[in-house]
């Protein structure tokens, strides 16, 4: 999956799951989440498990998503400058680090953002006095004189910035500092503390990346079991007659070939209720078409001629069939592999459990070699699995 | 995340039995298909319902058509690290443990080539193949919380330090060998299968009479890396007791092994035959010889004259060091302190001062010494400015980029961030007592705002500094370890710039010798990585270690220089010729060479940053 197909996936579960995103660029989402989308992602089972039980009204978190961390990044580090050149600058392109969730919020109080974690990257130079302020007796004297504003050697732009306004940001920031630490305390950022631009987790998307995989989990978890109905064309059948609809039980199976290594397979099968034919590929089929789970008006369903099991044996026996013409020179290999490294471990143990000086040392020698054994044909056995990704069944036009 | 989140495991027996078919698919194979989902189907039909949702069950589908795993070879994980830059030598020698040979393998690349990074990689492509997902990593306590960050940041591999007895029901768990082996935990580790398990610094298994050794031997595990860089320290024996832990009988039977390879415990034979034997279960990748192996290092003294006030403390500390030795006899561990006070001079007075204090605390309140000690103290009070500070905030804003600048004491780390920033000069502390939380924080600090960072530790694991090349000493451990360690947090893989190191080091005190020893003589800082070791090793073996010679030779030379110079230089050759043993390696060594002589189990590694 390269950064669009990324960036579509995910744009796709956040509509699908109702999510609100505040803010998008073709490089990120800012978004607040569904209580659905937040209990699959936000690891907060204690938080859900509160909510369920008190019936209080659930606060979903609000993340920033970045589907293609390269640009974003610049695009931050290029909006930057030009922010910081206006007059109190640093404050504002502060606000922007932070997802720019509730620009009025960030605008309100100045100050919050300055509290910002270092990891965010862009702040305010008077974050830099945060280490001296927080670090355990750094600094024999000087520790408590620390003004807010000390690090502005570090940053000109900030020096341009008033001088009061520094001052009462200190306080924001301060008290902000306070609800952040609150906040971590918590395990979870309450949303209206959110709303004041604080701290909106950044989490990257990319192939391969927790949250991404955590976004997978959570596309299946919520996407196994479908019954849908195709919508028939606007218009195409007269309000008198009735279309003739079939019931097809759709699978998606993933086929695992492993020993020591493996590889995997996918495949898409389609089984008439009606009349028991069977087809591959069902799943592009039912893209190219219009679904909806309501039962649309003037259709009648073909009646079901064969049972659910039934098709089920279809799927499997043509699975099957498919499967048996297959090449198995690796697992001829694998099997090979396992003969040898049984042999050697033959080779080795037998003679040990021969010439062990008593019984309770043959006992667990023995013991020891059935042990490697068993690892050995976990390890190299060749095997096929198949099982299914998801299934459902599908209400299409037409009797086949 | 709630169980419905979990990867279902493949191809295990997670599914009630009910739902699995088996069916004859080759004479070698068997089908299986795995039917609970259709259960469940079936389920909801009955109910009618609850039904999810078109677009989320497209979605589920593209999820797994993205990770479907297309061939037996590719290496699938490097699609999914796009942090992550392997280097050439570590992908192929993940290739070659996953296709060669089958997930068993010893890991035995030189120190620095990255046995971490090889094993993660193998550890990673299993895991999305689904074909690990149990794992247990048994290292050393002191690099524990190392691994699980390195698994977490570079491989995004869920890994966890254990601390509770839970701990043990993740999927991928780091502890220490000597927990693990222990009751209660024992049980609960030979009660599960492991579909991997690594064990760093494998060479402590040497021995077959070890617990260690019975432990891992009881581990029920599919696959296995043991990684180490001295596959063999002492005699072939370890060696073969390390392949039977992976694979019993790939050397034959112990004694077939002795017939066929060993002439001497030392000595191998059949060399070729053993390479060829060892190459389907071992991996040694070795640095270049031509190479240089790092950036450059430039190592500059700055010698400092000291103002006149301080140098009048270090004569009076100095003088009030001999005394205490005189009256007090040849008893080295109670001198020791007052050693550590005349390097302290040489540092900072903050750092004397405190010395002081303790001191004085400790003497009886009749003893003639408390007055002593006060009139130190008179000396230091004198003191307005650090000679050494000033130098090195000079310095620092002449190179106008990140510098290191490490002390040996609390005082005068404190003292110097005093002092920087009361000349608007942004630096941050960094120390051993810091939590793991902090010290990350400092490191972010600074990477992204300070110039300058002031350590007191270099050991441990954790700070890794590549985007900084300048390195002040502030003043000189002196154990040589200690100052490669510090060196080693800049100057390494990744470090691409030289690496500038500058020592301050003061005229006519004892630092002067020091650093007279550590570059001139033993020329340390130009060792190859892992060089020193060995040398230390061998010497200290002889008269204790280099910090108490030093100490024992301070003392001994009763305040005059000349004595102290020649004695220094004793030692310094007698360094010197241990060097040149070990540089010229191999007859001296035979035992420990054997493994390292061998070429054809790994490539040769030039590493250069140009």
């Amino acid at each position: 999956m390269n950064e669009k197909q990324v960036h579509k996936f995910v744009q796709r579960y956040l509509e699908a799951t109702q999510c609100q995103v505040l803010e998008k660029s073709p490089c990120h989402f800012t978004v607040k989440l569904s209580p659905d989308a937040d209990r699959e992602l936000t690891n907060r089972p204690y938080y859900w498990s509160f909510v369920d039980r008190t019936n209080a009204a659930p606060e979903t978190m609000t993340y920033l998503l970045v589907t293609d961390r390269e640009k974003y990044d610049a695009a931050q580090a290029g909006t930057l400058p030009a922010q910081q050149r206006l007059p109190g600058g640093a404050f504002g392109a502060a606000g922007t680090a932070a997802g720019s969730i509730g620009s009025a919020g960030a605008a309100a109080f100045p100050g919050a953002a300055s509290s910002v974690r270092p990891d965010a990257g862009i702040g305010p130079a008077n974050t830099i006095a945060s280490p001296t302020v927080h670090g355990d007796t750094a600094g024999l004297a000087s520790t408590s004189t620390v003004p807010a504003g000390s690090g502005s050697a570090a940053a000109g732009p900030a020096e341009s910035a008033d001088s009061s306004a520094s001052t009462a940001a200190a306080d924001t920031g301060q008290a902000a500092a306070a609800d952040a630490a609150l906040g971590r305390s918590l395990g979870f950022v309450h949303g209206n503390i959110n709303q004041t631009g604080l701290r909106i987790p950044r989490e990257e998307m990319y192939f391969g990346s927790r949250k991404l995989d955590q976004l997978f989990g959570a596309a299946k978890s919520k996407g196994s079991y479908v019954f849908l109905f195709q919508e028939p064309e606007r218009g195409a059948a007269s309000p008198y007659s009735s279309t003739p609809y079939t019931a097809w039980l759709g699978i998606n199976m993933r086929v695992e070939f492993a020993c020591d290594r493996k590889r995997e397979e996918i495949h898409s099968y389609g089984i008439s209720l009606a009349t028991g034919y069977c087809t591959e590929q069902f799943h592009d089929r039912l893209q190219r078409l219009k679904l909806t789970p309501r039962l649309p008006a003037n259709i009648h369903l073909a009646k079901n001629g064969l049972s659910f099991n039934k098709a089920l044996s279809i799927m499997e026996q043509a699975l099957e069939r498919k499967l048996k013409s297959y090449d198995y020179e690796w697992a001829g290999a694998a099997t090979e592999r396992l003969e040898e490294e049984l042999e050697r471990i033959r080779l080795y143990y037998e003679p040990l459990i021969e010439h062990a000086a008593d019984d309770e040392l043959k006992q667990s020698v023995r013991e020891q070699y059935e042990q490697r054994q068993s690892e050995i044909r976990w390890q190299y056995e060749p095997r096929v699995t198949a099982s299914a990704i998801n299934c459902g069944i599908f209400h299409l036009e037409g009797i086949e | 995340m709630s169980l419905d989140n979990k990867q279902p495991l493949h191809g295990s027996s997670a599914a009630p039995d009910a739902a699995l078919v088996t069916r004859k698919l080759h004479p070698l194979v068997d089908l299986q298909y795995d039917r609970s989902t259709f259960d469940e189907l079936q389920n909801r039909i009955a109910k009618n319902g609850p039904w999810d949702d078109w677009t989320l069950y497209q979605l589920s589908m593209e999820a797994e058509q993205a990770k479907r795993i297309e061939s037996f070879e590719q290496l699938q994980c490097l699609r999914s690290l796009p942090m992550l830059e392997p280097m050439p030598h570590q992908i192929s020698t993940a290739r070659k443990v996953l296709h060669e040979m089958g997930g068993r393998a010893i890991l035995a690349d030189e120190v620095g080539l990255g046995k971490t990074i090889e094993a993660g990689l193998v550890l990673k492509e299993y895991i999305v193949r689904g074909l690990v997902r149990r794992t247990l990593i048994l290292v050393p306590a002191s690099l524990v919380l190392q691994w699980v960050r390195e698994l977490n940041q570079k491989f995004g591999i869920s890994a966890v330090a254990q601390k509770k007895a839970h701990t043990w029901h993740y999927d991928v768990v780091v502890a220490s060998m000597d927990t693990a082996k222990r009751d209660p935990h024992r049980d609960v580790i030979l009660g599960t299968d492991y579909d991997m398990v690594i064990i760093d610094e494998a060479h402590k298994l040497k021995n077959k009479k070890t617990t260690n050794y019975q432990f891992v031997t009881e581990l029920r595990k599919k696959y296995c890396l043991l990684l180490t860089a001295t596959p063999v320290q002492n005699n072939l024996d370890e060696l073969y007791n390390l392949i039977t832990l992976l694979k019993p009988g790939q050397l034959g039977r112990q004694s077939e092994f002795a017939a066929n390879f060993v002439v001497d415990k030392r000595l191998p034979k059949n060399e070729e035959q053993l390479q060829t034997a060892l190459s389907s279960i071992m991996i040694r990748n070795r640095r270049g010889d031509g190479g240089i192996s790092f950036t450059k290092r430039f190592v500059k003294n700055i010698p400092l004259q000291l103002s006149a006030d301080e140098q009048a403390l270090y004569d009076a500390v100095t003088a009030f060091v001999h005394e205490r030795y005189d009256e007090s006899g040849p008893d080295l561990s109670s001198m020791l302190p007052l050693v550590t006070l005349q390097r302290e001079v040489c540092s900072s007075r903050d750092a004397v001062f405190l010395t002081l204090v303790n001191m004085f605390k400790k003497t009886a309140e009749d003893s003639p010494v408390r007055a002593k000690i006060w009139e130190l103290v008179e000396f230091i009070k004198k003191i307005e400015a650090n000679t050494k500070a000033e130098k090195a905030l000079e310095l620092v804003k002449e190179m106008n980029d990140k510098v290191i600048i490490f002390t040996e004491y609390r005082a005068t780390q404190e003292y110097l961030l005093q002092y920087f920033r009361s000349h608007d000069m942004i630096a941050v502390p960094y120390r051993g007592g810091m939590n793991r939380g902090k010290k990350d924080w400092m490191m972010d600090l600074f990477r992204g705002r300070a110039q300058v960072l002031i350590a007191t530790e270099a050991g441990g694991e954790g700070i890794n500094l590549q985007f900084c090349h300048h390195m002040i000493n502030f003043d000189l451990p002196w154990n040589p370890m200690r100052v490669e360690q510090r060196i080693g947090r800049v100057h390494r893989l990744g470090q691409t710039e030289d690496v500038k190191i500058y020592n301050l080091c003061t005229l006519g005190t004892i630092e002067e010798h020091i650093v007279h020893l550590l570059h001139e003589k033993i020329n340390m800082f130009e060792l190859v990585i892992g060089e020193l070791d060995h040398i230390l090793e061998r010497f200290e073996k002889k008269d204790g270690s280099l910090e108490q010679q030093l100490a024992r030779m301070l003392l001994e030379s009763g305040g005059s220089d000349t004595e102290l110079r020649e004695k220094i230089s004793d030692l310094a050759s007698s360094i010197t010729q241990i060097r040149d043993e070990v540089q010229q390696g191999p007859e001296l060594q035979a035992g420990t060479q054997i493994v390292s002589q061998m070429t054809a189990l790994g490539q040769t590694v030039e590493i250069r940053h140009e």
